[in-house]
């Protein structure tokens, strides 16, 4: 204000418009001169009673004198205001254009970091009582050896004669049989093992059974790297095959017999008697938590088709009954004896030996493929975990999910939403859209069935194809799987340590087969000691937070507003406001040149009155044209009284007492005022 | 009018009738907005038109409101911190490194001590298994054992009866192994297992009971399996015997430095038992700390990897073993820092025998900030708990000394496997008979937090861990077996009379995998001039105001509006005085009554000493409790009027 006032463009002097007697000015200027001197507006106090509801500057002119005087725009007042200086309007003209060019370079900063959306990384380091994470071991065997032989029967002759034939080994242990005998049949089986040579392309090697033969007499020891093992898949109308092919012959039989173990699971697991209740004493000898005893409770057993019977212990839906571990250490963690014998072990399946554990959250499914971790047998494994949480910012802070509802992919496991879950379910669900059946590692909906080659004769081609496309990320698993917003990790660290010791295997032998029923024949090689605690209490949860949240950008930007302009929200609603009155301003005096033009001048009168009857109906009368405005028809005669008369009362102000006889004068006196 | 009225105007508009000395509070917000230099206030004043001027003052309070609610926003969130996470790359200190055997004495040794617990605990798993070819039935072997054991007292066995549970009854039927009778179970059985052994053929469970003092009331602990039942009970009486064992003939039992090291190099210089300090823990027996700061040095590794690390052959003698204390054969070896002490049964790592176990460190450094941004400790001094450890402070060693601390206040004694607090003693059978009921009490107590220690042990705010990865490899190999073997049985030729066998050893390598060292730390989020400089942008963002503004608010609506108010109030209380007492009062106005009274505004130009002189009213120095008037008001009003020369009847 002081600033507005002291230039010498505000003086009161040089206005155009002072001898005005309309009201409207006369107010503007009083106020000037309050504003100079320490004196209140004391004037206006009768009037507010009178004051119109909205009232408009008459002229331009007039606007921008109130704008000058009033406004707190910094800069901008010298630069409208300063108008009998052009140097100086020059002057300020080219500051303020820095000043708002420098602003809103860092109103520009500012946005592009707000809208970039960054996150800062918290790190939380808690110590709580820890809800003990589920715990899944399995058998690393899928069915006893006796109860699924006659199943398999026919699978292990023709590998045996496969073996026999491949790599001349004399496979005769179990079966006993005469392998040149049986290799005859080995057609029965579709996708026969073959010996492929490594030069000639996929495409080429269709008659690689000929081949195969032709260079039976060879010794194959000599070139040996020249060949690669594989089996041929086609699809339906075998117009394209391919090679799954593999450098050892270790990997290539245990993929094919793997591959038709599957076929022949597929055709058991509907309510095969061979599924039958392994129970928990033929293969965990003691269970401890915390020092107590495992119950029925405590645990949920599930089949896998590769790991056999799997336990998964503290594993509930409702979290009441679980196990809390208040504190670290060995003594206060899951302690499991296990039986590990491999007697009853699928020969050319189970290559392992011991059993297989996996540590996962609750309500999350066991990936054992992913996540396991092996137990060796005669050792005591002791695996301390320590937790730790990551928080995700979903939103727009980051691509991820909270509880998966909104990714595209079905949950088939019915279970907590991991990335693990959901890229299962979309390769499951893109192996039933392509190839028509339920890959068996994977659950599958209700109304599909379990691949097996004699139902679905190419699914074995399609599958591998479907695997490669999904490695190559072609099926779009990756993007379609969206990130969890909140992971829990448990990393594990084991050690090892002999179980049990020499001085005391005896009588711990004895008794774990006493109490079981059950004779270890193969001593320290069929046992195993698992246990598993929390290494320490304190967790570490990495969390995101916004870095830049909505008050801090306010902040910076009123900082920089104030630095560059001094002004605030308010001085913009001062200029919303300025533009607004320019606007109805306009269209007044247009609406008047209007009238003024096409009805006669006797007729004006009766259109001013029609302006006041308007809702906003004072507006006219407050309306000051601007000088420069052309509005040439005014009724000169009717000017010159008003520039006598005296000025109108106070009551004007209001809105309106007498509309035909003020409006008329006092528009006209102020464009007869102005020379 | 006369110029001297035109004098007297001028005079009058720049006489200080407004500001702080206003006559009302209207005059003074008047004042105030159109000299303040916050944005909004003057629109108010100056806009023209009631609906505008309703919408300034509501854009005005609105700013107003916003900057409240986020400075409030700024307030609330000052208390945040930021992690930085540096990765230093220097020279590391190598941790203390405590190696134990997991077998703490010498079986040949400690046998005299323990000679009757064993054979009790032969004749309870003969009995209870029929462990050593027997087959018949419990009764029979009962007898046939106590005929065998005539004459001895088992002491043990009636101490803390081992008891087998027919699973399957409700009745809850214990018989006891030792006479065969059946006996009711009166109390509460904590049932350990439950449908476990519904699957197991025998359907009878192994348990103790435990008993208060007046055996009136007692537990009863039953096991899915004997083995740990036999471990537990073997256990319980090991701890009794050797808690009345004194310290100096415990570590003469357990072995030397010299035994358990067989070899020992470290940054490729070799080292020997003597850079091993002794740490005698009371389940592991002699322990032996690396680099635990010996004449204040702390050793560090030059390099990373295994070849400057520590690297140890450790002597495991199977055979001393204590068949029924342990079950598992090797060392436990754990990483920390030199002034922490080693909980080893609770984070030890173990080593297996006939393996070389390399051990990769990565070291971490946290640092927290304590109050008022977490919980957390800096020493724990302020933790009401007294740490029995005598070392630094950590969570888990508060939480063992509150157990501790809350054993000698309950059951009158401390558990054997911790650290005795000031004036305690370890508990045995023959000082405390039923302590063991006291502890188990206590510690399910314990796990149910009913014992308070986890509401009042807060965690440290800074620690280092280091974070081990282990790998294993066969080790000697096959072809290197012989020699090696041979070389270290020449080597220990004089402490070692026979040869040393593969399974007998150890190897264990610790190595910093690199030098990098990662510090996470916790640094305030805000400090105060950012918090400042964040009012400041709110306050210049919505209304253009400082803190110069802030004062003037304060000055304008507190000091001046309450001296506005005292004033009048005071000068209410004059004429109400004067009312009372007309005549009495001759100073006072005659008729002040008329001040608030619009009706006697009229009344209002009286011959005061300046009206009388023709003078304006000069409010500004007026005799203090002369009123102030509205009539100062109209009369300017009246003046700029009569300036201009126009002679309109004003409202009078």
């Amino acid at each position: 204000m002081g600033v507005g006032t002291q230039s010498p463009g505000l003086s009161p002097d040089p206005y155009p418009c002072p001898p005005c007697p309309s009201q409207g000015l006369m107010k503007g200027n009083e106020r000037e001169e309050q504003g100079l001197g320490p004196e209140p507006a004391a004037p206006e106090q009768p009037t507010e009673e009178e004051e119109a509801l909205i009232e408009f500057h008459r002229s331009y002119r007039e606007l921008f004198q109130f704008f000058c005087s009033n406004t707190t725009i910094h800069g901008a007042i010298r630069l409208v205001c300063s108008q009998h200086n052009r140097m100086k309007t020059a002057f300020w003209a080219v500051l303020w254009l820095c000043t708002f060019g420098m602003m809103y370079w860092q109103f520009g900063l500012l946005f592009g970091e707000y809208f970039s959306y960054p996150v800062s990384l918290n790190i939380n380091l808690n110590s709580d009582k820890l809800v003990f994470p589920a715990v899944t071991i399995c058998t690393i065997n899928p069915y006893r050896y006796t109860e699924i032989k006659g199943k398999l029967e026919e699978l292990d002759r023709i590998t045996e004669g496969t073996l026999f034939d491949l790599f001349k080994y004399n496979y005769s242990n179990t079966l006993g049989a005469h392998p040149r005998s049986r290799r005859d049949l080995r057609g029965t089986l579709p996708h026969p093992l073959q010996r492929l040579q490594v030069p000639s392309p996929p495409h080429k090697a269709r008659k690689a059974r000929s081949a195969d033969s032709s260079v039976q007499d060879n010794n194959p020891q000599v070139n040996r790297k020249d060949w690669t093992v594989g089996f041929q898949l086609c699809n339906k109308n075998r117009s394209d095959c391919f090679y799954q092919t593999y450098s050892s012959g270790v990997d290539a039989v245990r993929e094919w017999y793997r591959f038709h173990y599957i076929n022949i699971l597929s055709r058991l697991t509907d309510g095969s008697p061979s599924l039958k209740e392994d129970a928990l004493g033929n293969f965990i000898f003691t269970c401890r938590f915390n020092q107590d005893s495992c119950s029925q409770a405590n645990y949920t057993r599930f089949h896998h088709p590769m790991y056999g019977s799997c336990y998964t212990f503290n594993n509930h839906k409702n979290s009441s009954n679980l196990w809390m571990s208040s504190l670290p250490g060995i003594n206060n963690g899951l302690s499991l004896v296990l039986r590990t014998e491999q007697n009853d072990f699928i020969p050319l399946l189970s290559t392992v030996t011991g059993a297989r554990v996996m540590v996962h959250g609750q309500d999350e499914p066991a990936f054992m493929d992913d996540g396991g971790f092996n137990l060796r047998p005669g050792v005591e494994t002791s695996i301390s975990m320590k937790k730790e949480g990551l928080d995700r910012l979903g939103g727009n802070y980051g691509d991820c999910t909270e509880n998966g509802s909104e990714v595209l992919v079905k949950n088939l496991y019915g279970s907590k939403y991991t990335q693990q879950v959901c890229i299962h379910s979309c390769f499951q669900e893109s192996m039933i859209k392509e190839c028509g059946c339920a890959y068996i590692f994977y659950p599958k909906p209700k109304e599909v069935e379990y691949c097996d080659y004699l139902k679905h004769t190419s699914w074995g081609y399609c599958y591998y194809k479907l695997q490669f496309a999904f490695s190559s990320d072609s099926l779009g698993c990756f993007t379609k799987c969206r990130k969890p917003c909140s992971v829990t990790s448990y990393q594990l660290s084991a050690g090892y340590s002999r179980w049990p010791s020499v001085t005391s295997q005896d009588w711990v032998f004895q008794m774990l087969s006493r109490q079981n029923n059950y004779t270890i024949n193969n001593k320290r090689n069929g046992v195993a000691k698992l246990n598993i605690f929390f290494k320490e209490l304190n967790y570490k949860t990495n969390s995101e937070s916004p870095s830049v949240t909505m008050v801090t950008l306010l902040s910076n930007l009123g900082s920089q507003w104030s630095l560059w302009f001094g002004s605030s929200v308010l001085s913009v609603v001062e200029m919303a406001e300025l533009i607004f009155d320019l606007l109805v301003i306009t269209f007044l005096m247009l609406l008047r040149r209007f009238r003024s033009r096409y009805w006669s001048p006797g007729r004006g009168s009766r259109g001013a009155q029609e302006v006041a009857s308007t809702p906003a109906s004072s507006l006219p009368s407050r309306f000051c044209p601007h000088p420069t405005s052309p509005s040439p028809s005014q009724p000169g005669p009717a000017a010159s009284p008003a520039l006598s008369a005296p000025p109108p009362a106070y009551a004007t102000l209001g809105p309106r007492p007498s509309p035909l006889g003020s409006a008329e004068p006092s528009s006209s006196a102020c464009t007869m005022g102005e020379p | 009018m006369a110029p001297g009225e035109k004098i007297k105007a001028q005079i009058k508009k720049n006489l200080p009738v407004t500001g702080p000395q206003a006559p009302t509070i209207k005059e003074l917000m008047r004042w105030y907005c159109l000299n303040t230099n916050t944005h909004g206030c003057r629109r108010i004043v100056v806009s023209r038109g009631r609906l505008r001027r309703l919408l300034w003052i509501l854009f005005t309070l609105t700013a107003v409101a916003l900057i409240f609610w986020q400075c409030a926003l700024l307030v609330l969130s000052f208390y945040t911190v930021s992690v930085s996470i540096k990765v230093h790359f220097q020279k590391l200190y190598f941790p203390a490194v405590t190696i134990c055997n997991i077998n703490p004495y010498k079986y040949s040794v400690v046998k005299d001590l323990l000679s009757d617990l064993e054979q009790e605990t032969r004749g309870a798993l003969k009995t209870l298994f029929g462990f050593s070819e027997i087959k018949s039935r419990k009764r029979r072997e009962a007898e046939s054992w106590n005929s065998s054991w005539e004459g001895m007292r088992p002491k043990f066995i009636n101490s803390v009866p081992l008891l087998f549970f027919d699973e399957d009854e409700t009745s809850k039927v214990a018989r006891d192994f030792l006479t065969g009778r059946k006996r009711r179970v009166s109390g509460t059985i904590v049932h350990k297992a439950s449908d476990v052994m519904q699957i197991q053929q025998s359907k009878q469970v192994v348990g103790f009971k435990l008993c208060s003092n007046d055996t009136s009331d007692c537990a009863t602990y039953t096991f899915s399996s004997g083995v740990n039942a036999i471990q537990e009970w073997y256990k319980l009486h090991y701890m009794n015997i050797m808690a009345q064992v004194p310290l100096e003939k415990k570590i003469n039992m357990s072995y030397s430095a010299e035994e358990l090291l067989v070899t020992c190099f470290f940054d490729g210089v070799s080292c020997d038992a003597r850079n091993f300090t002794l740490f005698h823990h009371p389940m592991h027996g002699n322990c032996y700390t690396f680099n635990s700061r010996i004449n204040d040095t702390v050793l560090s590794t030059s390099m990373g990897g295994s070849e400057y690390g520590l690297q140890v052959i450790l002597y495991i003698n199977e055979e001393e073993y204590n068949p029924f204390l342990v079950s598992s054969t090797g060392a436990k070896v754990i990483v920390h820092q030199q002034d922490e002490y080693p909980l080893i049964e609770d984070v030890g790592t173990e080593i297996e025998t006939a393996t070389a176990t390399s051990i990769g460190m990565h070291l971490t450094e946290s640092l927290k900030l304590s109050e008022p941004y977490s919980q957390c400790t800096e020493d724990g001094k302020d933790v009401p708990i007294t740490n029995i450890y005598n070392t630094a402070y950590s969570l888990q060693i508060c939480l063992h000394s509150c157990f501790q601390t809350k054993m000698v206040e309950k059951c009158g004694c401390a558990q054997y496997s911790q650290p005795l607090p000031i004036g305690a003693n370890y508990c045995n059978y023959q000082h405390h008979p039923n302590w063991m009921y006291c502890y188990y009490k206590l510690q399910q107590a314990f796990v149910r937090e009913e014992l308070g220690c986890q509401a009042v042990c807060r965690e440290a705010c800074s620690f280092r861990e280091w974070t081990l990865t282990t790998s294993l490899a066969q080790w000697p190999s096959e072809v290197s077996e012989k020699w090696l073997l041979s070389v270290l049985t020449w080597d220990q030729g004089h402490q070692m009379k026979k040869k040393l066998n593969k399974t007998d050893l150890a190897k264990l390598l610790i190595y910093y995998k690199d030098l990098n060292h990662r510090s996470v730390m916790e640094t305030p989020d805000n400090t105060i001039p950012n918090l400042l400089s964040n009012f400041g942008g709110q306050l210049g963002l919505w209304m253009s105001c400082s803190v110069v503004c802030i004062i003037e608010i304060f000055e304008v609506f507190f000091i001046d509006s309450l001296s506005i108010i005292t004033r009048r109030q005071w000068q209410k209380a004059k004429e109400w005085w004067a009312r009372r007492q007309p005549p009495s009062c001759p100073e006072a106005p005659p008729i002040p009554q008329g001040q608030d009274n619009l009706a006697l505004d009229i009344d209002e130009d009286l011959p005061t000493f300046t009206s009388a002189l023709r003078l304006p009213p000069a409010v500004g120095t007026q005799v203090p409790g002369t009123p102030p008037r509205y009539n100062t008001l109209r009369l300017e009003r009246a003046f700029s009027n009569q300036l201009t020369d126009t002679q309109v009847p004003d409202e009078s």
